[in-house]
């Protein structure tokens, strides 16, 4: 308990610390870079909410949302001729679609998370290669002003984020299905014995991720008004490290979307600071690698009793 | 008993976690040629004491003596230096390495290069001395039974020049032939010189095979005690502070209409041909050691086995195997007798796991109605007796026995009575906890609920059951009403039936 109590304490110091740190940095203050920080927040804060439903479910992570965050856009990019609202619609689905299949595969025949992820990502490439000829896609149209600017002097961006955190926030805590997949993370055996259809839980925990990745895609393909399969690269990796700094169990079971939101605000403050620091590109990677790494040793040393 | 300082002691020993003390002032010596038994309830401190012989925890009072002379233990391996071995309750063996290399594996004496020939000889000479002398050294553990497994673990100590075994409830998986088999291997170490200390629950295996038996509650020694000097009443009241009473509850036996009708319930080389009807308000216990099919029966009415088949119906309704939905719909539930793996979500809370049968009757539209499902908590905490104070703190902080009863509260939280479908629901429990879900059992009884439970425990299934079906080797041997049967019967039967012949 004592140990626990210790824990909680370094991760509260930790935060004031880092809080420090940014404040005391020249400029961090400054609308243009807490506007950057949003920005940042805000794309890989949608793919780490969906990725957090993924862990949650017992399923470690996928490496396929980066990819169909970029496939979303291409949908969106490529359907705006028919209007801003469908084409929402249609990449919203798109995205659905293909991490449903693969929560199917994952939760009724029990196959390999990971690997079923890196098939999705393959299929995603070599579908959209196809279909784009490998071209980047530059789409007339008006309207994208839904998804970029501002409303009241905030990023729209940002509040498509909070609007996505907080509806997978009440899914975990106010709805059934959402008990329920923090129950299959939990123990999958046991919830199988209580009469849950954890096959279910788990396809509905991949609807969340591919849904939270499309809106991620959309604001992208927004911003930039054009798209490729590169959009998304790297974000699964950067949405898994916030999952794992905000706290949620890798195992499982144990996690929230606000602890995302927290581990995504954390890594996003740390590399704002350390490029207005001056810091080389090299050195930001090394650096920030470094203190994800430690936070996550952090979580992993307070779960041990 | 050979003269000479005892082999391992502990005077005066205390170790706090904490504020919590959970040795005090504890003494007591373990002689050579000596089993001893150590008893208590959970969290009477008997793991902690062998922590603390194992090198695992050091003390803050109080010394530990080797060969009567006043030694630190610092860490496992020194344990091992002094010839302390541990044969832990769930077993370190690598399951796809051969018995040899298990043995050797992690030894501190094998070099990089050695004499295979060698090895192989000591390795054999080991085995020989648990009973294991037929069994080649290049079987894979993967081959062999739990109860073997465990013997091999005990060779594997011998080849480490163990002179103290500590075994923790090595009898908790198997069957009486593998206890059997355990048993005449400690009695032959015995002989040799080792000594071994016996940590069980079952009271009986006390007097079987242990010369003495200390018993601890709440962290103090009781007293050590001949095991040819005391009765099994007066261990019960050494370790629970007073005379249990009865620990079997009394009922008047009033069934109503049948729940649950099973007509060939088979599951393919497990079980055969099952045929059961149970009453309202009747206890049927399917008595049978592992492999008897008791528990994969009860298992497979519950929803939880693929390939079962047969006619099942309850409340007069058909129902179908192989989903435990369907099971629950009808009323069914089930409760584990796995609590870890199958059923507790240990790091949920209290009041999550006991609503975790009822999340759909307190949902609407697909919505949580929290007021409602603290209320239902409660509600299923107080009629399981659970403490309300815990119904917020993560289930993997409550005992064995406490969990017990969480499971129990879960599986309750239906509209109406139905069928309990209970495996082993006192394995790993203490004896207090023990007489309190039996009180539970019956009491439910008493509101309407049916209840069929799978046991190993002989005294259990006597001092339980309405009715009572004895199993072997996935076939019914019997069925006896309450009374109709003493102990060596159903002994006979789930051992070595003559009516399977």
């Amino acid at each position: 308990m004592t140990k626990r109590r210790i824990v909680i304490g370094i991760r509260i110091v930790t935060i004031a610390a880092i809080a420090v740190f940014a404040l005391t940095t020249p400029g961090f203050t400054s609308p243009i870079s807490i506007n950057a920080l949003l920005n940042a927040i805000s794309f890989i804060g949608c793919v780490a909410v969906g990725m957090t439903f993924i862990t949650l479910t017992g399923n470690i992570m996928s490496l396929c949302l980066g990819a169909t965050l970029s496939a979303s856009a291409l949908i969106f990019l490529a359907s705006l001729s028919a209007g801003i609202l469908p084409a929402f619609v249609l990449a919203l689905a798109f995205g659905i679609i293909v991490t449903a299949a693969q929560g199917l595969l994952v939760g009724y025949f029990r196959a390999n998370p990971i690997l079923v992820s890196i098939a999705g990502l393959s299929l995603l490439i070599g579908g959209a290669d196809l279909a784009t000829g490998g071209q980047r896609i530059y789409p007339g149209g008006e309207g994208l002003q839904v998804f970029k600017g501002r409303i009241a002097g905030i990023p729209v961006e940002a509040l498509y984020f909070f609007a996505t955190v907080v509806i997978g926030q009440f899914v975990l805590s106010f709805t059934r299905i959402g008990r329920v997949m923090t129950m299959v993370g939990s123990n999958a055996r046991a919830a199988t014995a209580a009469g849950i259809n954890t096959a279910a839980a788990i396809t509905w925990a991949y609807v969340m991720a591919g849904a939270c990745a499309a809106v991620s895609g959309v604001l992208l393909a927004a911003r930039y008004g054009s798209g490729d399969m590169e959009l998304g690269t790297g974000y699964d990796y950067t949405a898994i490290a916030a999952v794992l700094v905000g706290g949620t169990a890798i195992q499982g079971g144990s996690g929230s979307v606000v602890r995302t939101l927290i581990g995504v605000t954390v890594i996003a403050v740390i590399e704002v600071v350390l490029l207005l620091r001056g810091f080389s590109q090299q050195l930001q990677y090394l650096i920030t690698g470094l203190i994800v790494l430690a936070v996550i040793m952090l979580h992993t040393i307070g779960e041990r009793r | 008993m050979p003269d000479g300082p005892p082999i391992l002691a502990v005077e005066g020993v205390t170790k706090r976690f904490g504020p919590n003390e959970v040795l005090k002032n504890v003494t007591l010596s373990i002689g050579a040629q000596e089993i001893r038994a150590i008893c208590g309830e959970n969290g009477a401190g008997k793991s902690t004491l062998v922590k603390v012989f194992t090198g695992v925890h050091q003390v803050d009072g109080g010394v530990v003596l080797v060969d009567g002379k006043p030694t630190a233990i610092p860490s496992p391996l020194h344990a091992q230096e002094f010839g302390i071995a541990l044969v832990a309750q769930e077993l370190s063996l690598a399951p796809a390495l051969s018995v040899l290399d298990n043995i050797w594996l992690g030894n501190r004496k094998v070099p990089l290069f050695h004499r295979r020939k060698e090895l192989r000889e000591q390795a054999r000479a080991a085995l020989e001395k648990v009973g294991l002398g037929d069994l080649p050294p290049e079987t894979p553990v993967s081959q062999l039974s739990i109860g073997r497994r465990q013997l091999v673990e005990i060779a594997r100590m011998l080849t480490r020049d163990a002179r103290v075994l500590i075994l923790d409830e090595p009898t908790a998986t198997l069957s009486d032939v593998e206890i059997e088999r355990i048993f005449s291997a400690l009695r032959a170490l015995k002989s040799e010189g080792k000594s071994i200390i016996y940590i069980t629950h079952r009271l009986g295996e006390v007097f079987e095979i242990c010369d003495s038996v200390s018993v601890l509650r709440n962290g103090e020694l009781v007293g050590t005690r001949p095991t040819a000097e005391i009765d099994r009443g007066e261990l019960m009241r050494m370790m629970l502070g007073r005379s249990l009473g009865e620990m079997y509850p009394k009922w008047t036996n009033m069934p109503g209409k049948r729940m649950l009708v099973v007509e060939h319930l088979s599951v393919p080389g497990i079980v055969h041909d099952f045929n059961l009807a149970a009453r309202r308000g009747e206890v049927v216990c399917l008595a049978g050691q592992v492999g008897s099919g008791a528990i994969e029966a009860l298992r497979a009415l519950a929803g939880l086995v693929a390939a079962a088949t047969g006619n099942v119906t309850a409340m007069d309704q058909p129902i179908r195997l192989r989903s435990v939905q369907r099971a629950q719909r009808a009323q069914v539930q089930f409760i584990s007798e796995d609590r870890a793996g199958e059923g507790v979500f240990l790091n949920l809370s209290v009041a999550q796991n006991l609503v975790a049968n009822c999340l759909g009757l307190h949902s609407r539209f697909g919505m949580l109605r929290h007021g409602d499902l603290r209320e239902a908590a409660a509600k299923l905490a107080t009629a399981a007796g659970v403490d309300l104070a815990r119904l917020r703190s993560p289930a993997d902080e409550l005992s064995g026995g406490n969990q017990q009863k969480l499971a129990f509260g879960r599986a309750i939280s239906g509209d109406e009575p139905g069928v309990l479908l209970m495996n082993e629901p006192t394995r790993g429990v203490d004896v207090g906890a023990r007489a309190e879900i039996y009180r539970l059992i019956r009491e439910f009884c008493d509101r309407g609920y049916c209840i069929v439970m799978a046991s190993s425990d002989i005294e259990e299934v006597l001092g339980m059951s309405d009715i009572i079906v004895s199993m072997y080797r996935g076939r019914q041997i019997a069925t006896y009403r309450r009374g109709e049967v003493n102990q060596q019967q159903v002994l006979a039967d789930i051992t070595h039936p003559a009516a399977a012949a």
